[in-house]
């Protein structure tokens, strides 16, 4: 590759450059799988092409998809965060509260937002500030919050919303649902903002070596307390929306969706070792994970066996990936 | 000069770790246009001057002058924005990223936070274009050879626009060729008032660019002096405390039978075609600067990488080690460059420290002995005077040189025929050196075969039988006791024509290829 790249003056070593670039990404590798799914399930069942089943799987997404994002960011600085589910059920419920006992919608869902940033500022501090590794730091919040959420509750769900409220949630543009345009469009900034801006650019040189980084004058734990409290806003934001869709809050949501989003990041080419991955990446494994599970669903596979097959995947395309790795080493 | 201000000075600035004072009441000033070297052995301190300058670490006393005024740096960030710059001697590059990102690590162009990456790239290209180095600056940084990192490295301080710029060894994997790039560099820097504090331990480099050079030794100063005005042997006398060490080297009538042979291990894209025996009673030395593969050829002769070709035999049978107890069993004992990172276990005792190779010594019927291992760990702290509290401290709060004896006796202590070691007396003091290789002589001379990786060219010099040079994986050449210098390990490490005189080396290498 590189002798191709040298070589600047032929038009075809530049195509095949490009053809070998995209082999090389996980995106295109995914993309491509996902196309797979999709002519397999349209040839074996005429109700996965349908329009309400799309939308099902769409919409039914939203959460990991928008959550994916701050999972993703994180992970590429060699963090992540355990909590984003039970900080998605604590704001889901925190909003509906707030909406009974009367605040106007506007106000309830910035503060419910506001719960995330806290949410999230607490995990950046305990972790860069007092130095406690992200995974008991993100376990301990994760029960905190889910603690909360049940206790403001007594584990009952918060119902009879305002009608007002389900308008986020439930209406559509163009057809579409307006969840899903709101989450297309998250993903699509997030994707650009961390290709292109200088501050999520940073993300990388942290994950990658964390020493360097600070010797490079790179400001780490400022850098590392904003990825987690953007991550506990996109969680609280995952809660509100749930919220509106459901109109109830309910503080047993997302019980195991860190794992889930964790899981669908990775397969989209985050690592636990962190300086790598990419939004688009992470949404396509989200969109690849549900996918799957739909396919199943629809062939009737008990969702036992779903978690079954779930698991094979994520082993699967990291092994794959430690392999071409080491062969490319 | 000295009615300048000096863009950076140091007034009487102490710093310990712990309890252990690193640096003593030190006095030191940078001027503009000034490349003032900064020298002294390992563990003398200089690092650590240079971190205080950096704002890694904050000074216990005395204080730190900016421009004439009293500063305090808080962290590298705040060094920067304050115009220092530092290039380290590990190297600090993000992998993955491209070559013009890493240059502009967090700092790219950018307008209303994005970054413009034409921007990027032209002045990367710009800053590089000043090495006549041809480098794609889109391509990753790990694609590159090690050499050019360092370029890189180097180009990331520059592109800060410092005024003051601190050089930690910057030629450690440079080629002639490079250093004389970077040597005009520095040299035009100057010219625009640009102060630059060069740490290096290669002589000719300090008098052939630097102004002025101060010594260290043990965390003070010692002298500062005009290059002009002084001589190598005063330096050195001074950095090591006037005893020039005598080169102790072995009789070589100890030597007896070939113990590990390697016939030509190859593992391709890495290392080529290795061929090499190591005799009991001889000390081996396998020389390369960075990126030469030395460390991993190494690995690959204690069991901890399998070549892909090739036939290593131990005591005439070919052997195939897959890892490193393998190994063991063969009679082999392998002491990594890596202290901190490979070779100890920072949270844990001396003695659990010493004995982790040798669990099965201290154990009879299943059961672990700590009175046998706590006699063998207190024969091992006496043998090499070993300083610390109690054998139960915790190995992290020793200083590098005790540390580093430590690693060696906890691999003597697994009774070895072949010893390989990686790096034997890197960051440690004078004392711990001329004890480690003293303990080395000893072990060799009871029919122990040592092999010594280093890229230390005058500890291989003093310390070895004969040299084993590799460049780019390969096998360049070797030379023999009596021939070797630090300068013709360096000129055949690095690729240069020998001079004159040492034909024989010529004579050698090509013997070899």
């Amino acid at each position: 590759m590189s002798l191709q790249t040298l070589d600047k003056q032929a038009v075809p070593s530049l195509m095949s450059r490009a053809i070998s670039a995209c082999l090389h990404t996980r995106e295109l590798t995914l993309l491509l799988m996902i196309l797979a799914i999709v002519v397999v399930m349209s040839f074996v069942t005429p109700y996965f092409l349908s329009a309400s089943n799309f939308r099902a799987v769409a919409v039914g997404m939203t959460p990991t998809a928008i959550i994916v994002i701050g999972m993703a960011i994180l992970l590429a600085s060699g963090g992540f965060d355990l909590s984003v589910g039970s900080v998605m059920a604590l704001s889901s419920t925190v909003v509906a509260l707030l909406l009974l006992a009367g605040v106007p919608i506007p106000a309830a869902v910035v503060l419910g937002l506001l719960l995330g940033a806290v949410a999230g500022l607490v995990n950046g501090i305990l972790i860069t500030v007092i130095g406690i590794n992200p995974l008991v730091a993100t376990l301990g919040t994760m029960s905190i919050a889910r603690g909360i959420a049940l206790v403001l509750t007594e584990g009952f769900s918060v119902s009879s919303l305002p009608t007002a409220f389900s308008y986020i949630g439930k209406s559509s543009l163009f057809g579409i649902p307006l969840l899903v345009i709101l989450t297309l469009s998250l993903i699509i900034l997030f994707d650009l903002a961390v290709r292109h801006t200088r501050f999520f650019r940073q993300i990388y040189f942290i994950g990658a070596n964390e020493k360097a980084a600070i010797l490079s004058g790179i400001a780490v734990n400022r850098v590392r307390i904003i990825a987690y409290i953007l991550t506990g806003v996109l969680a609280a934001l995952a809660g509100v929306l749930l919220a509106s869709r459901l109109m109830s809050g309910t503080p047993t949501a997302g019980n195991a969706l860190e794992l889930q989003v964790l899981a669908a990041a990775v397969i989209g080419g985050a690592s636990l070792r962190g300086g790598e991955g990419t939004i688009l990446g992470a949404f396509l494994g989200v969109v690849f994970v549900a996918l799957i599970n739909n396919a199943m669903t629809m062939l009737a596979v008990s969702i036992y066996w779903q978690m079954i097959v779930i698991g094979a995947v994520l082993v699967c395309a990291v092994a794959l990936d430690m392999l071409v790795r080491r062969q490319s080493a | 000069m000295s009615k300048e201000t000096p863009l950076i000075e140091l007034r009487t600035v102490s710093k310990s770790f712990g309890s252990n004072k690193v640096i003593n009441h030190v006095d030191f000033e940078l001027l503009p246009g000034e490349i003032h070297a900064l020298v002294g052995e390992n563990g003398a301190g200089k690092s650590t001057c240079l971190g205080m300058m950096y704002g890694l670490h904050e000074p216990d006393s005395g204080s730190i002058f900016l421009s004439g005024k009293e500063t305090v740096i808080d962290n590298p960030a705040h060094a920067q924005q304050l115009g220092i710059g530092c290039v380290f001697q590990e190297l600090s590059l993000a992998g993955g990223l491209s070559v013009a990102e890493n240059i502009f690590a967090g700092h790219a162009p950018a307008t209303f936070g994005i970054v413009d990456w034409k921007k990027l790239r032209q002045r990367a290209e710009m800053l590089l274009g000043e090495f006549n180095l041809a480098i794609d600056v889109t391509a990753p940084v790990d694609k590159l050879p090690i050499s050019t990192r360092q370029v890189v490295e180097i180009a990331k301080a520059l592109s800060l626009n410092s005024r003051v710029i601190l050089l930690d060894e910057p030629t450690s994997a440079l080629t002639p060729d490079e250093v004389d790039a970077l040597f005009s560099i520095l040299r035009d820097l100057t010219m625009r008032g640009i102060g630059i504090i060069y740490v290096s331990h290669h002589m000719s480099e300090i008098f052939s660019i630097a102004n002025r050079v101060t010594v260290l030794r043990d965390g003070r100063k010692i002298s500062t002096h005009s290059t002009s005005k002084t001589s190598e042997n005063e330096i050195v006398a001074e950095m090591i405390g006037g005893q020039v060490p005598t080169s102790a080297k072995q009789a070589s009538d100890a030597i007896g039978d070939v113990l590990l042979e390697a016939e030509a291990l190859s593992f391709p894209g890495i290392f080529e075609d290795i061929s090499l025996s190591l005799r009991s009673g001889e000390i081996v030395g396998l020389a390369g600067l960075m990126g030469s593969r030395r460390s991993i050829i190494a690995k690959a002769l204690a069991g901890l990488f399998t070549a892909r070709e090739g036939v290593l035999k131990i005591k005439g049978e070919a052997v195939d080690l897959r890892s490193l107890s393998g190994a063991m069993k063969a009679g082999i004992g392998y002491v990594p460059e890596e202290r901190k990172t490979d070779g100890l276990f920072l949270d844990h005792s001396v003695r659990d420290n010493l004995v982790a190779a040798s669990l099965k010594k201290h154990t009879t019927n299943g059961i672990f002995s700590t009175a046998s291992a706590r006699q063998a760990t207190q024969n091992a702290i006496e043998r090499f005077s070993v300083k610390a509290a109690s054998q139960d401290t915790n190995i992290r709060f020793l200083s590098g040189g005790n540390q580093q004896k430590i690693m060696l006796a906890k691999w003597l202590e697994t009774e070895p025929e072949i010893l390989i070691i990686d790096e034997p007396t890197k960051g440690v003091d004078v004392g711990a050196k001329f004890q480690i290789h003293d303990e080395l002589r000893k072990k060799a001379a009871d029919g122990m075969a040592i092999l010594v990786v280093s890229s230390d060219f005058p500890e291989l010099a003093t310390l070895t039988d004969r040299i084993l040079v590799v460049r780019e994986g390969r096998l360049v050449g070797e030379i023999g006791a009596e021939m070797a210098t630090d300068d013709t390990i360096l000129n055949l490490a690095a690729g240069v024509e020998a001079p004159p005189q040492s034909t024989s080396n010529e004579a050698e290498r090509s013997a070899l290829q």
